[in-house]
């Protein structure tokens, strides 16, 4: 490096000298810039990987709200998606003379948090559709709602707030801590909703993890290699059943839900009968249990002040544009989900909370006699061809009389 | 506002192009460094810029009264200054530390007494900027440096904001004259500050994510396996040094920019083959500093033990107020006596002088295993986790339960510790020649600003910002 400076009052050169370092910096900066989005968009990575769902389901809101019929709306965690049929739900409404069109608005990977932005951008895209719900069906989950979920969540937070919040939220967020809002209105506005955090996680975050504790229980011979056949299997059929899919996370055609059992040939049953059988190990569902308990702190449950106040926003947001609202606690896994009396009694104190706070009715599905172990893909989620179909059932007939015109 | 961050990014182009473009005389030029840095020291808590503006006027003046007053005067107005400097580093600082510890050695005699303490917030580098302030005084009773009038000089080159909050602690004649002159850059001087920029980002990046790995060892509940106590340790090594030396690259770069030349902090620290050699490269303004107005008024060899024992237990101390600081200030203190008292044995000094390559590995791995153990010592969150994590580096133990993961942030661990310090060194040697290849040169700053873009961590503020 050159030891020598030039003195300074505006010799000349001097501005240029800055210009110069200055054009340095933007360029740099941008090309740098450019970099990323490249390799991001090079590994197929963008806010449409990340929130596709959430994102098609938002853009099909304008749709939604075009329908002749009641609209019924299930809004929730990724045991929503997995658990509602939206077309079962229609269906067996039909059969008692109520015609209503539902709507399946569950995602996985959001905690209330992250929600709470998405009702509010739901709120408005009614209210700009002047459309009102008949009947707003809001999940509380209550492992989505503890510390440890939302310390897992950490490094996707500002990317799904950035991509979820509003103009103005974010400019609010700028004007409270410019830090974080400037880093966040870069993320929306420069990275499609990448962050650092995120490819961090993405590419290191597997061997830097700590890792959940894996079961002790054997697995059967031959069972993963029988469930990869029958994948592979599945999947051919899917594609000769379903040529018009187009690939959507949240396809409209199904009402933002699944396929449904009765649409299905026989044959294609037969084989996920077989595959529902495969799947009911001790070893994968107390592999998905300890997991869980890993990730969500499903057992203890020590919930997290701040996203339950975020839920009970979610309600109230939603409020505004439903006639009926309630709030609802989806099956439980007895079999491999048994809370102590003390996380009961935090469930209890947390639900009594959100009652007081929003003054919505809670229901709870948590103890459903007939959702046994056999009716869950894993040890929280409902497989869809018999626990979405009983549990769907239930809700038509828990809700009927609200729904009769 | 931390310096790899966006709102920095725009912070730091609008200085330039108003510093650099839109300013031209020296005095609005003066004043706008001044309201920048204090601005930037603002964004943390804005409540404690007069303490450091305080600082700098008191200092100021009381300099000048030194310089104006008779000999048998101006030890008083040095002992306001060191007085003010050190009851405020004490106030916000050690204040509560030494009440808890009053407390904790009452119990001991069976007192129970509940002493009220301050809870005051800590006002980020506050332990830089007095040390810096105090340096001047000091220099100036000394007659080492005549008092330079100007207070906007003084306060400025005192908050000026890439060394305000971490350093290098500046000495008044490195940095003061340059303030006076306010110096533009050079072309090359701008290249090679953007060339330590992006090293500095380089190693803040890597930083951050040896903290998983540190937080894994250091904090988590589980017992910790002789593999994982090893990862720790190195990967706080490598965390403490990319992050500070990351962050002193950027200050000195920054400043290289502007036009100020700022001198090293470190110089390949964990390639130290001896305890001292360490403190020859590890944090340069701050050990300098406490041998010049520290070690060497207690009166340096004469009675080297004790100087080298206080000055290595206040050094531990000056970086924060607990015991596992002064414990790593004393292990120091004891590996430098230990060094001292061995080079002047027969057997070991002939160990200690020999230079051949095997000698020299051999010396170098014993340093860095004993700066290691201090570093246990340094991260710890007290002294029984200390020991326990020593412990469990010492103790063959069973593979931890996801063994090749464990391998894997192991090998990483050392290739990112490798891998900061060889590119350190291809800095120093080859910098100058590497910045005059044009072609690769920034092809080769971009990828790495796009590489430190891509890369991070949830919470990525500078170690060195609570000293």
């Amino acid at each position: 490096m050159s030891s020598s400076t030039s003195s300074s009052d505006q010799a000349p050169g001097t501005r240029k000298i800055y210009l110069r370092i200055l054009l340095a910096i933007v360029l740099g900066m941008a090309t740098a810039l450019a970099s990323v989005q490249a390799f991001v968009a090079a590994n197929g990575a963008g806010s449409r990987s990340i929130l596709g769902r959430v994102i098609e389901a938002q853009e099909a809101i304008p749709s939604i709200a075009g329908e002749k019929e009641d609209l019924v709306l299930v809004f929730g965690s990724s045991m929503v998606e997995a658990g509602f049929s939206p077309r079962e739900f229609d269906r067996d409404l039909a059969e008692q003379g109520i015609d209503i069109k539902s709507f399946n608005f569950g995602f996985g990977g959001l905690n209330p948090l992250f929600q709470d932005y998405l009702s509010r951008r739901m709120v408005e895209q009614f209210q700009a559709q002047d459309r009102r719900i008949k009947l707003l069906l809001i999940e509380f989950n209550p492992f989505q709602t503890t510390v440890t979920r939302r310390e897992g969540a950490r490094a996707l937070e500002e990317s799904y707030i950035a991509l979820l919040a509003s103009p103005k939220e974010l400019f609010d967020v700028f004007m409270k801590d410019p830090e974080r809002g400037l880093r966040m209105l870069q993320i929306r506005y420069l990275r499609d909703g990448i962050s650092a955090e995120m490819i961090t996680t993405f590419f290191w975050g597997e061997p830097f993890e700590q890792q959940a504790p894996r079961t002790q229980l054997v697995q059967e011979e031959g069972i993963a290699e029988a469930l990869d056949e029958l994948q592979a299997e599945l999947g051919k059929r899917f594609s000769d059943e379903y040529p018009d899919y187009d690939g959507s996370d949240w396809y409209y055609p199904w009402q933002g839900g699944g396929t449904i059992q009765s649409e299905r040939p026989a044959e294609t049953v037969a084989l996920f009968n077989d595959y529902y059988r495969l799947t009911q190990t001790d070893f994968r569902k107390d592999n998905a249990r300890l997991r869980r308990i890993a990730t969500s702190d499903i057992v203890d449950l020590n919930f997290d002040p701040e996203l339950v106040d975020a839920f009970i926003r979610i309600v109230n947001n939603f409020k505004v544009i439903a006639d009926d609202i309630e709030i609802v606690l989806l099956p439980k896994n007895h079999r491999w989900i048994d809370n102590p009396p003390e996380a009961l009694a935090r469930q209890a104190d947390v639900v009594e909370q959100i009652k007081k706070a929003t003054g919505v009715p809670v229901r709870d599905f948590q103890k459903v006699e007939s959702l046994g172990d056999e009716m869950f893909s894993d040890t929280t989620h409902l497989n869809r061809y018999r626990g979405a179909v009983i549990f769907t059932r239930l809700l038509a007939e828990q809700y009927q009389r609200t729904l009769r015109p | 506002m931390v310096f790899n961050t966006p709102i920095f990014l725009l912070f730091f182009v609008f200085f330039l192009l108003i510093y650099g473009v839109i300013l031209g005389e020296k005095k609005p030029k003066l004043y706008f460094i001044l309201v920048a840095s204090l601005v930037f020291y603002g964004a943390w808590n804005y409540r404690f810029i007069p303490l450091l503006v305080g600082s700098a006027v008191i200092d100021y003046y009381l300099a000048l009264a030194i310089a104006a007053a008779p000999a048998h005067r101006k030890r008083l107005f040095l002992t306001l200054s060191v007085v003010m400097n050190l009851g405020i580093l004490a106030l916000f600082k050690y204040a509560d530390f030494a009440i808890e510890s009053a407390g904790e050695f009452l119990l001991l005699f069976g007192v129970e007494a509940s002493l009220p303490t301050l809870s005051w917030i800590l006002p980020v580098g506050i332990s830089f900027y007095t040390f810096q302030s105090l340096s001047y005084t000091i220099d100036v009773y000394r007659g080492d440096m005549e008092p330079r009038r100007g207070l906007a000089h003084f306060t400025t080159a005192l908050a000026f904001f890439p060394q305000l909050v971490a350093g290098p602690i500046l000495r008044a004649r490195q940095i003061l004259p340059q303030f006076h002159s306010l110096p533009v850059p050079t072309w090359e001087n701008a290249r090679h500050g953007f060339l330590l920029i992006t090293s500095g980002l380089f190693k803040k990046t890597i930083a951050d994510l040896l903290a998983i790995p540190v937080a894994h060892a250091f904090d988590g509940d589980g017992p910790v396996s002789l593999l994982e106590a090893w990862t720790g340790a190195l990967a706080f090594a490598g965390q403490i040094y990319g992050d500070f030396a990351g962050y002193t690259d950027m200050a000195i770069g920054i400043a290289l920019v502007i036009g100020f030349k700022i001198p090293p902090n470190f110089r390949l620290p964990y390639f130290a083959v001896s305890p001292v050699d360490f403190w020859r490269r590890w944090h340069i303004s701050l050990s300098s500093w406490l041998r010049d107005y520290l070690y060497i008024p207690l009166g340096g060899r004469n009675n080297r033990y004790r100087n080298v024992m206080i000055t290595m237990l206040l050094g531990g101390l000056w970086h924060g107020a607990a015991w596992n600081f002064v414990a790593w200030g004393a292990f120091h203190g004891v590996i430098i006596m230990a060094t001292h008292y061995l080079s002047g044995l027969g057997i070991f000094a002939a160990f200690s002088s020999r230079s051949s390559r095997m000698m020299t590995v051999l010396k170098w791995a014993i340093t860095f295993y004993l700066v290691l153990l201090g570093w246990v010592l340094f991260r710890a969150t007290s002294l029984d986790d200390a020991l326990q994590l020593m412990i469990n580096m010492h103790t063959i133990s069973g593979l931890p339960g996801s063994a090749p993961t464990a391998l894997v942030v192991f090998v990483l661990t050392i290739v990112a510790l490798i891998g900061m310090h060889v590119w350190d060194w291809f800095v120093i040697a080859k910098g100058d020649a590497f910045e005059t290849k044009r072609w690769l040169f920034w092809p080769v700053l971009i990828l790495i600003q796009a590489i430190c873009l891509m890369t991070g961590e949830p919470s990525n503020e500078f170690i060195y910002f609570q000293f």
